[in-house]
């Protein structure tokens, strides 16, 4: 017989526990969570196969980070930089601090403040028990962070978090995000994975938590930059209460295989989210993107705009789930989900999924699959504008629905830089 | 001096529901150089339009025979873009709107695309300019700063067209129908962009249905469509005649056997 995970990981579990002064209920939540695993089942998406990727095969969690590495660092207040366990940058206004603002890497949270984290970590936005790769993240996890805002305190300034993923050793990554909007504030947070040299193929398990509670509101903003050698599980969860709304803009800019489920459950009254999503895909790569709304809370609103481009041999897939519960009453679900696709080897699917259990709703969906307007290319042409440079054009325009929603101009800018680099990338023959 | 000319040029394009193909230029002959304007008058559906697609390079036009020439070489083989890099350009009728793209942008797009990629317009350069060609227009910097077209009114969007010709300044521009759904006052700003562009290094081939246009644009040569050729050309007074008989009247004088579209 196969040797199982628990065989394989448990006491290096419980040895890089130990050694991060873990308080003794996360250890045993690791514990339980890599026995747990065994049994659980992969989690299951439309129209996405991922099986053949191994992320429940994790090879090397715990090797040690070797934190030789150059980056660019965003000019900014509030940031923290991680290679795993290893802080590099750890920067928050004072008057943040002082306000009682707490961003810092999970374990040094643990310290600080057991009680904040032990609260909200897997309680609101899912369970450890979620599925296999939600119950391995929790159990293998080899980097994190927390940042937690007090109530009623709104802070104007970003929250900006970059997090290395490296390539150039064999090491899974296993990545856990923990943000928390206590009552009454107000918070914009971004964050960039950045995957790191190529030499190695690795898993990544990320798990990003978003816990907006009552009369909040969080501007949430991923920039995914994971390389071409790495099998990904990004998912992002959010918990909307009452009169709060969550409001993402992820830009899917990897060269990783990645599997991405964003879910948000609005279980408050008037809870809002708009869940924006934008997505290239090249080469051979393949991704799917499972976004889901669910309102449970009365007269809450929840709307999914995901606009993707396909290049060359790739795939990609977006599923749009919008799900009223019974009792929701008054709740609106809308979602519009779109593909361009660039070439006859892409592949791309967008599949919209309402399912409704309530009567007093509105809702509604839009999905296509298309090509490049051919009206548009003309018109650019037609002033000299080569056909590379037209269809990065027209591209841009098409993803501008989405881009353009982003509240930050930085990030709409660094979003249209890492768009313009992807697609050049991807126009190469 | 740079020329431009159509030799026995027959088009047709192909119905996408039926794949039935139909000719729509039966043979056009036109010859202009730099310097002139041409002007293209004649009834709706007579292939005014399909002409300057074709000489544009709109691959929904298909030539089935004879030739466009630049300067004497053939342009048939050149793409689209090639063509508006050799000093082609068409102010279209419809331009289509792209949003996420700004008026700037696409402007110096465009005038960058030909120039070489070490050499690229200076970021002031580029705004002196299209400050100075702003003003012949009316137009303010709120609309350069809009996405290309989008939301933009009929006006808005032939006077953008316009402003476009002004930065791009190409050797021939084909206006197709620039002054349908212009308000006198909008048809006088576009004629006067037009006419600044009035020089030995351009001409343009102006498509109208209507002589007014041609009060404020007085071209050198006026040519008469029918039927997907070219019937009759003559001097300025030709569209004033056709203003006072109509198109069937001249088509009674020439004794044709053509069928107007638009006639009962």
């Amino acid at each position: 017989m196969r040797p199982s995970l628990k065989d394989d990981f448990m006491d290096a579990t419980v040895a890089f526990s130990k050694n991060h002064n873990e308080p003794l209920w996360f250890q045993k939540m690791r514990e339980e969570a890599l026995i747990n695993s065994e049994e659980l089942s992969l989690p299951v998406y439309e129209k996405i196969n991922y099986r053949s990727w191994r992320l429940d095969h994790p090879k090397n969690p715990f090797a040690e980070v070797n934190t030789d590495q150059k980056f660019d660092q965003p000019e900014t207040n509030n940031l923290l930089i991680q290679d795993g366990d290893q802080t590099l940058v750890s920067k928050l206004d004072p008057k943040l601090a002082e306000q009682g603002v707490i961003f810092t890497d999970i374990w040094t949270a643990m310290q600080k403040c057991p009680k904040l984290v032990q609260k909200y970590l897997l309680t609101k936005t899912m369970k450890p028990a979620e599925n296999r790769l939600v119950s391995l993240n929790l159990a293998l996890m080899n980097g994190g962070s927390f940042l937690y805002v007090p109530k009623n305190v709104q802070i104007k300034d970003s929250i900006q978090a970059v997090y290395l993923q490296d390539n150039d050793q064999k090491k899974d990554f296993f990545h856990h995000v923990l943000v928390v909007a206590d009552e009454g504030s107000e918070v914009t947070y971004l964050e960039n994975f950045l995957s790191r040299g190529n030499t190695e193929e690795n898993i990544a398990n990320v798990v990003v938590e978003v816990v907006a509670e009552d009369n909040t509101h969080v501007h949430f903003s991923a920039l995914d930059q994971f390389g071409e050698n790495v099998s990904t599980y990004l998912n992002r969860h959010g918990y909307v209460g009452n009169n709060s709304e969550l409001d993402w803009a992820i830009g899917f800019m990897n060269d990783a295989k990645v599997v991405g489920d964003f879910g948000t459950d609005l279980r408050g009254e008037g809870s809002h989210t708009e869940a924006k999503v934008v997505a290239i895909t090249t080469g051979e790569q393949v991704q799917g993107i499972d976004t889901k709304v669910t309102n449970y809370g009365q007269h809450s609103i929840g709307h999914i705009m995901q606009h993707g481009v396909i290049l060359q041999s790739s795939t990609l897939t977006f599923n749009g789930v919008g799900h009223i519960v019974k009792g929701a009453r008054g709740s609106d679900a809308q979602q519009e989900s779109r593909v361009l696709m660039l070439s006859r080897t892409a592949r791309g699917d967008a599949d919209p999924i309402l399912l409704i259990d309530e009567n007093d709703v509105t809702a509604g969906h839009a999905a296509s699959v298309g090509r490049v307007n051919e009206d548009q290319m003309y018109y650019l042409m037609s002033r000299g504008i080569d056909e590379k440079t037209a269809q990065r054009l027209v591209i841009r325009g098409f993803l501008s629905s989405v881009i353009r929603e982003i509240p930050e101009e930085e990030v709409r800018d660094r979003l249209t830089e890492m768009i313009e680099r992807k697609l050049l990338n991807g126009q190469q023959d | 001096m740079s020329t431009l000319e159509v030799k026995d040029l027959h088009v047709s394009v192909t119905d996408d529901e039926t794949d039935e193909s139909q000719e729509i230029l039966k043979g056009v002959n036109l010859k202009m150089s730099t310097g002139e304007i041409h002007a293209i008058m004649g009834p709706n559906g007579t292939g005014k339009s399909t002409l300057s697609q074709a000489i544009m390079g709109n691959s929904t036009y298909k030539i089935t025979k004879g030739d466009i020439l630049l300067d004497g070489k053939s342009i048939l083989e050149m793409p689209v873009d090639e063509r508006a890099r050799a000093g082609l350009f068409l102010a279209m009728q419809y331009p289509a709107e792209i949003a996420g793209v700004t008026n700037v942008e696409f402007m110096r797009a465009a005038i960058n695309a030909r120039r070489k990629s070490d050499d690229q317009i200076p970021v002031m350069q580029f705004m002196k300019k299209l400050d100075e060609k702003q003003k012949i227009l009316d137009m303010t910097d709120e609309m350069s700063e809009r996405y290309l077209n989008e939301g933009f009114s009929g006006g808005e969007k032939k006077r953008n067209e316009i402003l476009q010709l002004l930065m791009i300044e190409p050797k021939f521009a084909i206006l197709d129908e620039i002054d349908s759904g212009l308000d006198i006052d909008a048809l006088k700003v576009v004629s006067r962009g037009v006419n600044s562009m009035r020089g030995d290094n351009f001409g343009s081939l102006i498509i109208t249905h209507y002589q007014r246009l041609l009060n404020y644009i007085v071209p050198d040569q006026v040519h008469v469509m029918m039927d997907g050729r070219i019937v009759k050309s003559g001097g300025p007074d030709l569209a004033k005649k056709l203003e006072d008989e109509g198109y069937a009247g001249l088509r009674d004088d020439l004794n044709l056997d053509v069928k107007l579209t638009d006639e009962i």
